[in-house]
């Protein structure tokens, strides 16, 4: 076994044990990286020297004797919206092509003092908005389990990433499916915490009701490893909550669901998912009632009807005032102009890209007068309703399983041109997003032709605690994932689509 | 009052921004004292509105800002939340201002003014909770934008925390405009709320002023802006009173507007009107949780109000039986009034006290340009004087150049007496006798009357010290005059 495949877990516990040092494995997750960047195009920027750096320093220290962190040489990558004193955070723009952070993201700050190493920042469609990681100033993340296919988005760099071995833990955003989605893309473990548990502090916003920090990694026990160091209060962050956490890896020592009360969607219309995702849902249906679970079909009638529109109509508003600070004036791309009103639209005509300035006109409109009456107000009501949906379920459920994405990784270039079609593509996953509820991918192995399958368990706000108990039993059954080896010859090619 | 006459009934209505007196911005730990300070240089992440970075409450502004609702009558609220109000502008960093705009903090209120006929009630709709914008600077020498070829912007005051005071439309003349923001100011003061200095712009108004219709319809509403003194806000209000009126006299219509006063030119001018009607298209703040207030909470705040203007005004007429006049000028500082109470409280009669407080303190005040807070006289100094002055020890005109030496020097009652030679010319002994010889010499008549018994009222002997008295000019001691002159009489 590389070292580059161990888990947070093994390579934090190796070494603590000295069985081999955190340059050993920095090295050797950066040389996977340089193996394969080429064909995958996850990452905007590597850290090759400061990530050297900092496995010397914990090297050292434990040389000396010193207290080491729970992901103690551990490497990893963060998406590039996340802020990183010192190191260009693009968020995959041409408005902040050059521009440097003076601050660390609380969770980074977090993640560095665990002992995780930061080694590279990783690609994602422009401002998080988008489900393929296309729309990137560096061109398109390809899926590590088949060349030919997207990671999924926005997260899909640090999705790509974790797949093929270039660390054992990433974080991402998810917004309304994020980190989920490209988890199950490209065939991997991805959690979206409940909305408060993070801090947001330095994370570039794109919906502030929405974002939430989020790891992403090969096994259960990784992701909560790394929510042990995310969540915790932070007084730079109000609307994280300021609550006394549980210890997130004790919920792992759960060995069976009896007794737990284990809902599945079934409110499937026909052409609603791809079959094969369709079976995914049925076997880990199966795992649950084979570890002791009762399970009983649930639907979500309010939030697979709604939960698009009420979705991208908070998001898109929230993008709109969210993005107003890019003027040209203080920081990012500046283009002058007769007039201000010619440079701002100079400005931001040309730096964002044609999704981002699609997201900010329709979000302008929804927001104006008349229309906020009959779209903004509306959807408030209806997350509300949605938020009772949720509850009247959880009175009679521990958790619940649906998919994450209604289908499989697809080809490359194929939803560009159809943005309402991308969009129908988070119906499970956006209203989980919209009730604040925190939601796991879990890997469910991969089809005869290699590509991933997955399921999304979701439990109530702030029990992501047991939701990460119950997602360890399902894995015991279903499976840890693998690290993926990109197989060349299916990269599909064409013209004028490459990075 | 107004020196205006108008023939349609005037409505005016005013929004007040008070600068909250917080040692940081609303957001953000950066201090708020930016006045004189290198621009851009009280700035962080946050208020410069660096990307990942979000806005934090600063719990000092919410309190005081409750305060204020709680001095205004208001019901404070339980929850209140913020908005964001999206516009571009440079001077604002995050393209959108974080304001209250729902859910205010306090609702509902009124405060009580001299109005044209006696006490009136106005109204408060509201006080929210808002931050300020930086600052323009244009390189031009009127410091205007036209003709600027280029802007420069300080963001040092942006993010300062301001709570705005709107009040229904109950003003009905300029001169009552001015006694609302005199009043509310008075408030905000008394509070500790706001220094509410207008020159320096912590304490703004905005003004909305229409003339109603003949059937009593009200009228198109005008706003004024740019308002730095209370004399200004009467001056625009009245100058916009016989546009208004003039317009409409000559058949013309009112154009709903924003206008800027000019106070050197004493107009007020139409702002150049946007390209579209503003849609600042306010939406929740979702970065912020939402500002909960227990009951328990609002209690300990209205527990913790210090007393109110209105309270002492009472409280003094009450205990130091003082005219409204007197009471109304020396509570209108609160600086004042506890400098006259302290003047009581070392032993000066309450009466005399105000006078001296009211006519001489305030007098030396404006000759030396200095406030009461750092006043050379101590309270107890001006207490003795006023008892040396009660007790004809000293007379008024004496003891106005022993206060002007305290003032002034910095000494004590004693060395300014001494100074004064107050001491020294005191007419006492030998002198005083020679002065009584003479009058008693000067005035056989009456003398005589007394010498025979005839005075059994003491009418005469009255008569006589006073003559003393007023001849040694005050300097002697009455005592002593009453000893000698019965001597001198052979009584």
């Amino acid at each position: 076994m590389e070292l580059y495949e161990l888990t947070a877990r093994e390579i934090a516990d190796g070494v603590k044990a000295k069985k081999f040092s955190a340059e050993d494995v920095t090295r050797a997750c950066l040389g996977r990286l340089s193996s394969l960047e080429t064909d995958l195009n996850a990452c905007i920027t590597v850290m090759e020297d400061s990530a050297v750096a900092k496995a010397r320093a914990i090297d050292s220290g434990l040389a000396r004797g010193d207290e080491m962190g729970p992901l103690a040489g551990a490497p990893y990558i963060a998406k590039d919206n996340f802020c990183s004193r010192g190191v260009r955070t693009t968020c995959s723009s041409r408005i902040l092509e050059n521009w440097t952070p003076t601050y660390d993201a609380s969770a980074i700050s977090y993640m560095n003092d665990a002992g995780a190493i930061l080694m590279a920042k990783s690609n994602l469609d422009e401002f998080a908005m988008g489900s393929s990681t296309e729309n990137s100033i560096i061109g398109p993340t390809k899926n590590p389990r088949d060349l030919r296919r997207v990671p999924g988005g926005s997260s899909g760099g640090s999705a790509a990433a974790v797949a093929a071995g270039y660390c054992p833990v990433a974080l991402g955003s998810d917004t309304g499916g994020s980190v989920r989605q490209p988890a199950a893309f490209c065939g991997i473990q991805g959690m979206k915490p409940s909305y408060g548990e993070v801090s947001r502090y330095g994370i570039v916003a794109y919906a502030s009701s929405l974002d939430q920090v989020s790891p992403l990694a090969r096994s259960v026990e990784d992701l909560a490893m790394a929510l042990e160091v995310l969540a915790r209060p932070d007084p730079r962050d109000t609307t994280c909550d300021a609550y006394d956490r549980p210890k997130f890896t004790d919920a792992l020592l759960l060995q069976d669901l009896k007794g737990k009360r284990i809902g599945v969607f079934a409110g499937f219309e026909a052409e609603m998912m791809d079959a094969e995702l369709y079976g995914a849902l049925t076997s880990a249906a199966d795992h649950c009632k084979s570890a002791g679970a009762v399970v009983e079909p649930i639907d979500l009638p309010i939030a697979v009807k709604y939960g698009v529109a009420t979705y991208y109509v908070t998001a898109l508003a929230d993008a709109s005032s969210q993005l107003a600070c890019y003027d040209g004036i203080r920081y990012g791309a500046h283009i002058d102009g007769p007039t201000l009103a010619d440079m701002y639209a100079n400005t931001r005509t040309a730096s964002f890209g044609e999704e981002v300035r699609r997201r900010i006109i329709l979000g302008t409109a929804l927001l104006t007068e008349g229309y906020y009456q009959n779209y903004y107000g509306p959807a408030l009501k209806v997350r509300t309703k949605m938020s009772a949906e949720f509850d009247e379920l959880f009175s009679r459920f521990d958790a619940y399983l649906l998919p994450t994405s209604p289908s499989m990784p697809y080809m490359l270039g194929m939803k560009e041109e159809d943005p309402t079609r991308m969009y129908l593509g988070d119906v499970f996953t956006v209203p989980i997003s919209l009730g604040g509820l925190p939601g796991i991918n879990i890997s469910m192995g991969l089809t005869a032709d290699g590509l991933p399958l997955s399921v999304q368990l979701v439990g109530q706000r702030y029990d992501d605690a047991r939701l990460l108990g119950i997602a360890s039993v399902i894995e015991r059954i279903a499976g840890r994932p693998g690290v993926a080896t990109p197989d060349r010859d299916k990269t599909l090619r064409r013209g004028g689509n490459g990075a | 009052m107004s020196s205006v006459e108008s023939e349609r009934p005037i409505v005016i209505g005013l929004e007040v921004h008070l600068q909250l007196n917080t040692s940081t911005k609303l957001f953000c730990p950066c201090s708020t004292d930016y006045i004189g300070r290198t621009p851009n240089t009280n700035i962080c992440p946050i208020c410069l509105a660096v990307p990942g970075t979000l806005p934090i409450i600063n719990d000092r502004a919410v309190a005081l800002g409750a305060r204020m609702g709680i001095g205004l009558h208001c019901a404070i609220q339980n929850y209140s939340n913020f908005h964001r109000k999206n516009y571009f502008y440079p001077d604002l960093p995050k393209a959108y201002q974080i304001t209250q705009y729902e859910l205010p903090i306090a609702v509902r209120g009124y405060i009580d003014i001299e109005g044209e006929g006696g006490l009136k009630r106005i109204r408060v709709h509201h006080v929210h909770l808002e931050e300020d914008a930086g600052k323009l600077v244009h390189p031009t020498t009127d410091g205007r934008l036209t003709g600027a070829a280029y802007s420069l912007v300080d963001y040092n005051r942006g993010g300062v925390p301001l709570s705005e005071v709107v009040s229904e439309p109950d003003m009905s003349s300029p001169a009552e405009a001015k006694e609302y923001v005199s009043r509310l100011r008075q408030l905000a003061r008394y509070l500790d709320v706001s220094d509410g200095e207008m020159e320096s712009g912590s304490l703004r108004v905005d003004a909305n002023i229409s003339l109603s219709n003949a059937d009593g319809s009200l009228g198109t509403r005008v706003e004024i802006k740019n308002m730095n003194s209370l004399k200004s806000i009467e001056r625009a209000l009245e100058y916009e009173i016989v546009r208004q009126n003039k317009t409409l006299g000559s058949g013309g219509r009112i154009v709903q507007e924003t206008r800027l006063w000019d106070d050197s030119e004493g107009v007020t001018r139409s702002m150049r009107n946007k390209e579209t009607a503003s849609d600042y298209r306010y939406y929740p703040e979702m970065d912020l949780a939402p500002i909960v207030l227990t009951d328990e909470e609002i209690e300990r705040f209205e527990k913790n109000m210090p007393e109110l203007p209105w309270e002492k005004r009472d409280r003094f007429s009450r205990e130091f039986g003082l005219s409204k006049d007197e009471v109304t000028i020396l509570t209108e500082q609160k600086e004042l009034a506890a400098y006259y109470e302290s003047v009581v409280n070392a032993g000066a009669p309450s009466g005399r006290a105000a006078n001296w407080v009211r006519m001489e303190v305030l007098r030396v005040l404006n000759e030396t340009g200095g406030s009461i807070t750092d006043f050379g006289v101590s309270p107890a100094a001006l207490a003795g004087l006023v008892r040396k002055i009660e007790n004809k020890e000293l007379s008024s005109t004496v003891g106005k150049d022993i206060l002007d030496l305290m003032a002034r020097e910095g000494c004590s009652l004693e060395d300014a007496i001494e100074c004064s030679g107050a001491a020294a010319s005191r007419l006492t002994g030998d002198s005083l006798r020679a002065l009584i010889s003479s009058v008693v010499e000067a005035n056989a008549d009456v003398t005589g009357i007394i010498k025979s018994g005839q005075d059994k009222k003491g009418g005469k002997m009255k008569f006589l010290h006073g003559l003393v008295m007023k001849e040694s000019r005050g300097q002697a001691d009455p005592k002593e005059v009453s000893e000698v002159l019965s001597k001198e009489l052979g009584l």
